[in-house]
Order: structure tokens, then sequence, then C-alpha cells
């Protein structure tokens, strides 16, 4: 069936199967952010927020998703210019193998939207199904309580520059030479 | 053991017993330390210094592509899905998948008997070779010996396809007698898993008639007569672990492929690429040439992916389907038929005298190993092997372990390797005699421990890792006094209710860095044009940011910027040979592979720049992306040396550097964990106000990312001491198929961890390194019991520690 919706800000058209969640069907078109990492809306890996709502699109039918607004990781920063939120992960090292990342990052811009200046505790209830083996949670919570001061009410949209503590972008200060023959 | 026997800690070299006095001259304390390893703090330039992660940016904005991402490049992909036993113990007599094979968009069927279904027998676990496992499992089993044992596999269009198809096959069975209990399974009138023939690579110490799949000891001086001395008093407790499930949030996945030249690839998701190759070729009786592992990014690993698991099924099923294969277990199999922790009983026993001298410390564990025995005697080894050195002062030491298989799922490596469950039983122990003694339990633990410049004999007591070994770095009066000053351990306030008490318990903790004798790590650099560099690396990065550390470790000794080296690693047509992410070694092992792949490639440059500036080659050095001359301030750029060196007019070469490691080093880590807990006297009840755990890591190459792996290892150490783990019904079946039913502290549920590195420099790693990923996976379980020793007065010495058991035992 066709189900009409609108993906990160752009009108979008999938063609789904009647049973297919909306992971799968947002996977196969290359939102490949979106990850799967439980069998159906336990882990928190396939957050994507549905009309702002952070929702794991492993719990939903991609029929479900008709008329809505969905927003993935990919709306967020490029890898030159990322989001304040996703900066604040980087220089926290709140990232390991980074597979609940996407995830955890659509849940804190969820919640920083409605609690701009969230205490630790509401950081952690905010992110309390979202699984991570490998950091363990104190990382990830100092990141998005630093995200929270950088953004200071702004919602972090895209153009939005972060301020990198360290780091930082990638061609920043590095200037390589020109190279001819 | 004999002489040839495998080691207990995965080495496969030469016996315990065969270690004689003149081996400690091999163990000087001096150690010759390249000029370069020793750099003060202020003259390092990327070692030592929070570089971003490498993959982070793209890790964060999803772009990061792990195995199951790699679908879209295969649209003629089909999906594998298996058919499971569904009884703890018996033999398949029918299989029928008609069914099944009629069914549009099943490409391929596989049974035990089908041609293209590998016969041979192996060991699901990613060691060195020969495996100190046994050869006792097939990829798909007409023997099934627990519930969740693979019998036949699919595969087909999709995953709804496969799923189906594997719902129509049936299976027949006759049904033998099981046991799930380790200590029943260790009797002889207990239903026998395995007959001799049914293994290759049979393991030191097996009796299969009881089911003991290896049993092992080791003993230094005279335990039996330190207990019969009439100064000593001896003292026993006995201690019991979960089976904690690894529960990687990326499931085991595995893709494969035969390509143009008929080789065979895999895309998956391990740690170990290169064992997994080997294994590979021997399963499919092929050369090892012809096989192609590369692992993309991986989405946790923690010991679950030091198994094949997954790639076998994945192959057999693309080459019987004639297309390239995607495996993804499920949920639920992760928890029935992947890997676990193995379960342990531990007992503990020591004499010590009235002033507190311990003459003599000993350690039994009773393993469970499940059904199959991979990892099993290497993860008991360590339960001995890893904490009991900590003590290297006390003069009589015994260690024995029995390994026995039950028909349970299977266990394999998981962070801490076994000294975990040593850990809880030795630091729970020794807390309890200090109690006993009334003897202050850190002074008490002070006087026993090990120091830089003591032999390390307990480490080689079973002829393991380590083989007596030299301490040359050890930081554990610091992380003490740094931890007991973090969590405030001399002004602890209790709490206004009467019946609610406040208690800090603390335990200690040693682990290894790598394989002693057992670990190789290679790499290499070639130099671009302009400058730039392509680090090569078989090492393996399974999260914990272990391409950043090569990628400071060369920039360091190159004297570039982190962002001029490309780096490309675990790949094993493009990468050098590397026994894989696990025993610590990573950063210690590979990480000094890639310091000397640096050198060498420095060598030539420094040459080439002798050459450009006309200086003699002494004078020279590189750093900000130069050659320089300290004696005439003269400096040409790596660039041009790049552009020179394949472009200039003569003698044009490619600057290649290369280096491997092999070592019979294995230095311990030190961690001092502290947990602060308030326990309600009436309800047992508890809260967890703090942890704290103090590392010595010897140098962190990337502070930041060291502190992540300290507070990761940490909470899903915390998980050990409170969790349930997998549980099961009365055949073996998991009664856990989800992450709810896991049960796991969530973030709301975890207490703050505080991590403190304590810098030591160990000679024998890169700039000073050791490792620090997996010491601090040991350590809660025995700080919390402890601790609610300290608050309420009673002991909780089976794990978890739950709300249930604490007021049970205020009621006796």
């Amino acid at each position: 069936m066709e189900i009409e919706f609108t993906l990160n800000d752009e009108r979008t058209t999938f063609d789904a199967g009647a049973d297919e969640l909306l992971v799968t069907a947002l996977r196969r078109e290359g939102y490949t952010g979106v990850q799967c990492g439980c069998d159906g809306g336990v882990c928190g890996a396939s957050k994507v927020l549905v009309d702002g709502e952070a929702r794991m699109a492993c719990g939903m039918d991609a029929a479900d998703a008709g008329g809505t607004e969905i927003e993935t990781i990919e709306a967020l920063g490029s890898q030159d210019d990322l989001h304040p939120i996703q900066q604040a992960f980087v220089d926290h090292f709140a990232v390991q193998c980074g597979f609940c990342i996407p995830g955890m990052i659509m849940q804190a811009k969820e919640l920083l939207a409605a609690n701009p200046d969230p205490s630790e505790r509401e950081v952690r209830e905010a992110i309390d199904d979202n699984v991570c083996r490998c950091t363990g949670y104190q990382k990830p919570v100092e990141a998005i309580l630093d995200a929270a001061e950088r953004m200071d009410g702004d919602d972090g949209a895209s153009g939005q520059r972060s301020v990198a503590t360290d780091g930082g972008n990638p061609t920043d200060g590095h200037e390589r030479g020109d190279f001819d023959e | 053991m004999s002489e040839n026997d495998p080691k207990p800690d995965g080495g496969t070299a030469s016996q315990s017993s065969s270690v004689e006095r003149e081996a400690l001259d091999d163990h000087p304390l001096e150690w010759d330390e390249p000029e370069n390893n020793r750099k003060a703090d202020d003259e390092r330039q990327s070692v030592s210094r929070p570089a971003e992660k490498d993959d982070d940016r793209k890790l964060v904005t999803g772009e990061a592509k792990y195995t199951a991402d790699y679908e879209e490049q295969f649209p003629d992909l089909a999906h594998a899905a298996v058919v499971r036993s569904e009884i703890p113990h018996g033999r398949v007599t029918a299989i029928d998948t008609d069914a099944a094979e009629s069914m549009d968009g099943v490409h391929a069927v596989l049974t035990p008997w089908s041609d293209g279904c590998p016969d041979a027998k192996y060991t699901s676990a990613g060691q060195s070779y020969p495996e100190p496992s046994p050869w006792d499992m097939n990829v798909l089993n007409e023997h099934v010996r627990y519930v969740g044992d693979p019998i036949a596999a699919v595969a087909a269009e999709d995953d709804e396809t496969a799923t189906a198809a594997v719902e129509t096959i049936g299976v027949e069975y006759e049904e033998y007698e099981y046991v799930l209990d380790p200590e029943e399974a260790f009797s002889e009138d207990a239903p026998q898993l395995f007959a001799d023939e049914d293994v290759e690579n049979e393991i030191v110490g097996h009796d299969y008639d009881r089911n003991r799949m290896s049993n092992i000891e080791g003993e230094l001086g005279d335990v039996a007569a330190a207990y019969d001395r009439e100064d000593t008093h001896v003292h026993e407790t006995e201690w019991s672990t979960i089976r904690q499930s690894h529960a990687q949030v990326e499931k085991h996945t595995s893709l494969a492929y035969t390509d143009e030249d008929d080789r065979h690839v895999l895309i998956t998701s391990t740690q170990v690429p290169n064992h997994t190759r080997r294994q590979l070729a021997h399963l499919f009786d092929v050369p090892v040439r012809d096989v192609r592992v590369t692992k993309p990014r991986v989405g946790g690993g923690f010991g679950g992916k030091q198994a094949m698991v997954v790639e076998p099924i994945a192959l057999a099923l693309s080459l019987a389907a004639d297309r390239p294969v995607i495996y993804e277990a499920s949920r639920a199999e992760e928890f029935q038929a992947m890997r676990s922790r193995h379960p342990m009983r531990v007992r503990a026993r020591s004499a010590v005298t009235d002033d507190g001298d311990i003459e003599a410390l000993e350690l039994y564990a009773l393993s469970n190993t499940g059904a199959y025995g991979s990892h099993g005697m290497t993860v008991a080894g360590n339960v001995g092997s890893k904490p009991m050195p900590l003590y290297s002062k006390v003069p009589n030491v015994r260690f024995e372990a029995d390994i026995v298989h039950t028909n349970t799922p299977q266990t394999g490596a998981m962070r801490g390797y076994g000294a975990p469950q040593g850990t809880i039983a030795l630091e729970g122990h020794l807390d309890e005699v200090a109690r006993d003694l009334d003897l202050d339990p850190i002074e008490f633990r002070r006087d026993h421990y090990m120091e830089v410049g003591d032999l390390d004999e307990i480490a080689g007591m079973m002829g393991g890792e380590g083989a007596e070994r030299r301490i040359r770095s050890c930081g554990l009066d610091d992380c003490i006094e740094r931890g007991k000053e973090a969590i405030g351990y001399d002004e602890i306030e209790q709490p206004e209710a009467e019946h609610r008490h406040r208690g800090i318990g603390m335990a200690l903790s040693a682990q290894g860095t790598g394989v002693a004798g057992d670990e190789l790590g290679g790499a290499q650099i070639m130099m671009n044009e302009d400058g730039s560099f392509h680090l090569q690396v078989g090492g393996v990065d399974i999260g914990t940011g272990a391409d950043t550390a090569f990628i400071q470790i060369a920039a360091e000794v190159l004297g570039c910027d982190e962002r001029d080296i490309v780096i490309k690693t675990s790949d094993t047509d493009n990468t050098p040979f590397d026994y894989g992410a696990y025993a610590s070694s990573t950063t210690y092992i590979s990480g000094m592979a890639v310091k000397k792949a640096a050198e060498d490639a420095k060598e030539r440059i420094l040459d080439w720049g002798s050459r450009l500036l006309d200086e003699p080659v002494e004078d020279l050095d590189t750093a900000d992306g130069e050659v320089y001359s300290e004696a005439t301030g003269e400096s040409v750029s790596l660039e041009d040396v790049g552009y020179e060196s394949v472009y200039g007019d003569e003698d044009r070469e490619h600057i290649l550097g290369k280096g491997s490691h092999s070592t019979d080093e294995s230095p311990p880590p030190f961690a001092a964990q502290f947990a602060d807990v308030t326990v309600d006297a009436e309800t047992g009840e508890f809260e967890v106000n703090k942890l704290v755990v103090a590392v010595d890591c010897g140098v962190a190459i990337n502070p930041g990312m060291a502190e992540g792996q300290v507070e990761g290892a940490n909470h899903m150490s915390y998980e050990l001491a409170v969790n349930e783990g997998i549980t099961f019904d009365d055949e073996g079946r998991a009664e856990v198929a989800d992450f709810d039913e896991y049960d796991f502290p969530t973030a709301a549920e975890s207490p703050p961890i505080e991590s403190i590195l304590v810098e030591t420099h160990e000679p024998t790693g890169p700039f000073g390194a050791k490792s620090v990923a997996e010491v601090p996976t040991n350590t809660v379980p025995p700080a919390l019991s402890n601790a609610v020793r300290e608050a309420v007065g009673v002991r909780i010495d089976e794990m978890p520690i739950t709300a249930a058991k604490i007021r049970s035992r205020l009621d006796e």
C-alpha cells in the first residue's frame, strides 16, 4: 500500500507491506541511521520523531505513518555541521559502538524541545527505554545536559553551529596546502 | 597437566609445571624500553590527548555502516532463519522440509544431512590455533544438547518468508534424559552429553562420564600445611554468580556471498576476523586465502562476538542458494542460542593468623559451560589467574576448577572473562575475614597486595597468561586513596531514619593485558603524495575507539595531525594479521604493532628529509607535519616528502612502514571500586547512592575514551550484581526473550558512576599504556556485597543482590 507522509521536511510516498513495520520501510528506503536492536518496541535504537514525539519505528506499523511528520537522525546535522546534540555527544565521548546513539539523540531532541533545561533526573527518565550497552548512561546524560546549555532554548535547527570544546569541524583550522604538480 | 596440553588462559605452548626458577631471569625488573616510548606529558602531541573519536561523526549522524546496513548493496540478497531444537537433549530422527522447499520465495533449505551442510566438528570459540577449546559441535546438529541447538536453516527472499518456512519444518526426535544443574551434571549417574568420540581436540582434565569438559589446577607452596598450622584460622565462604547476557544492541549479524573469483566473503559483526577466516576455511574445506572476512562498524561485542556463531550458517546457505545471504539472529535467539557469561559457584578458603597474615589462599570454581565447551577451560582458568595475583605476597596459593556440561545454552567469552566470578569470591571473602578479625578491610588488603618489583608467580601457577610476570607498574595505592576521597569514605553520614543504614564497601581487581605469549598484531602504513597516510591494522574496533587509539599512536610517532591519517582495520584481504579484539589486548598488542609500523615509516621519512634538507639524519625529527632539524631550524613539510618520494627526480620509492608485535608480557591493570549504599533494615530495600571506580591503566592513550570504557564496564558490573541474568524453565528454555524481560538496570535505575584514571607508566606498552576495558567489569558485585555487609551486617553471597535476600538474611 502507498503511504504518504512528511519525512525530514519533504513530502514522501512509500510503498509498504500491510504488516510492515516503519523501521523496515525506513531502512529499505535508505534511512539506515534508524537501527533495529530488539524485535519490537523495546530498546529505543529505532527512535524517530513522529509529529515531534519520540517513538520506536520498530513498534509502529508503516501504515500508521500516513499523514504524519516524521523526523529521523538523517534530518539533523551533517558530519561537517553537527547539530548541538550530536556535537555534545562527540565532545563528551558519549559514543562508543554508536548503535543506540541515533535513537538516543532523537529522544534527547524531543526532551529538549519540551524541556529546554532538564535536570539530570529528567534526562535519565527521558532515556529510560534507550538501551546502551557500551557507555552505561553516565556520558550520554552529561552530553544531553550540555546540549541543553549549548542550545539555550533554541531548538538547534539546522544551521545552528555548536560550540565544540575540543575536536570541532574537521576542516576548521586544517587547510591542507594546495597540491599541484 | 602434560607438556603439550593447552594453557588454561588461551595459550597453547609449554606448561606451568615446567616453569622453573631460572625462568625468573626472564622477567627482569628493568625493561629495555625504547627512548621514544617514555615521553613527559607536555611532550606528547597526540597520545593522552582527548582526540575526537575517529568514527564519531558518522556514528552520531547515522551514516556509519553496520553489517545489516550493507543489505541495500545486494539486490538479490536472501534472508536466513534457523530451526532450533525444542527439546533439551536428544537425537533428531527425521526432518520434514517438503512444505518449506515448495514455498514461493524459498531459495535453500539445509539440514545436517544436506550435501551443502559442513559436517566437520569445530568450536565456536574465536581463539588462536590450535584452540584451547574442544571441537564438539557441528553447524547443524543431529545430536541436540539444549533447547535452541541449530538443526536446520532456510534462505528465502525476505525475513517473513524465511521465518514462515521455518515454521513449516517438522522435526522428530528420540528424546534423552537431560540435566540442567551443574552439580547434578557432575555425578557419574547423570545423563551424559558427550562420549569421547564426539569430541576432537579434547581438553585437559576431560571426563565425559561425569560431563566434565575440563579440570584445571595449580598450586604454589603448600596450602594444606598452612591450614594445619596452630596459629592460623581457616575461613571458608562460597559465592554464586548469574548467567549474564552480552545483550549487544546489534544482534549477531553476518552477510555472506561468493565473489567473481569464487572467493567467499563475509561481512560480519565479529571481534575475530582472522580466527573466523581460519575456522570457515576448516569447516568448508577451502584454503584460507579463499575466504575474506571484513568487519564494518560493530554494535557491541563484549566477548559475545569472539565466537563464530552465525557466519557458517550464512555462508552455507549462500552457497546452497547461489546468492548473497544475510543472517541476523532474532533477539529471542540472542538470549537462547548465542552466548552468555558462565554462571559459577566459587568457594574461597584461607588460612589467616590472628595478626591478619594470610598464610594460604584458595579458590575452587565449578563452572557451568552449558551444552558445548567453547571458552570453558580458559574462562575458568581466569577465575584464579586474574584476581588471585593481586595478593602476590601470600606464600601458599591454590586454584582448581571443574568445568561441566549441562543441557543449557552455550556460554562463551564475556568481558572480564572469569575474573568477575573470581573477584567476587576473593574480594567478598577477604572482606568477611577482615571483619571476623576486626581488621580494617583496606589495610588488611594493603598488607598483602602486589607492588612494583614483585614477581607475580600466581599468574603463572597454571601455566597460563603471564606465566610468571614482573610487576613494572602498579597504581593500587593511588587508586584506593583517590577512590576513598571521591566516595567520601571518611565522612559518611547516616540517614536520620533509624531503620535506614548507609555503608561503603570496596573491592580491588586486577586483569591482564593480552594473553602472554599468545597474541599477534600486525600493522602497515603507507605515505601518500600529499603527506597524508593510510594506516592498515588487523586490530578490531568493536566500538571501543581502538581505531582512534591506533591513529593517535601513529600520529605521535610521525609528528602529524591525526586527521592526516586514514585508517582501515579488520579486513582479512586488506589488513595485516591480528588475533582480534579480546583479552584486553587491542591497544597493547595491535597498538604496539602500529607504533612499530609508524617508526618504520618514519625512518624512511627522515631519510628523505635528510636528502631534501641536506642535513644529517641524526639531527632530524618530525613534529607538526614537518621534518625539522634541531641544529639549524631548517624544515621540510611531510607533504613535500610525500611528493618527492613518489614524483621526485631520483631514487623514487613508496614510503611504507610495517610492524608486528607479540610478547610474553601481560601487565595487569588495577582497579579500586567503592560502592555507597543505603539499606532499609526493615524491608531490605536498598539504594546505591554512588559507584566510584579508580583504574590504573598505565598511560591512557585517549582519556575521554578510556573513561567511557571504565564507566561502561562498571555499569555492566553493576548489572552483574543486581540483575537476575538469563533464567530458564525446567527444560532449559530461556525465560527471557527480549530486553524488557532481561530487565537490566536502565538509565533511571542506575546509580551515578564516577571514573578516575590513575596514570602510571607501563614500560612494555605503547607510550606506557596497558589495558582498561575489562578490569572495571569485575568489581561491583563484591563492593556492593561488602557495602550491604557494612550497612546492615548481613552477607549476600549469591548474586543478584536483592531486597528479598537482604530481608531474609536480616530475619535469620
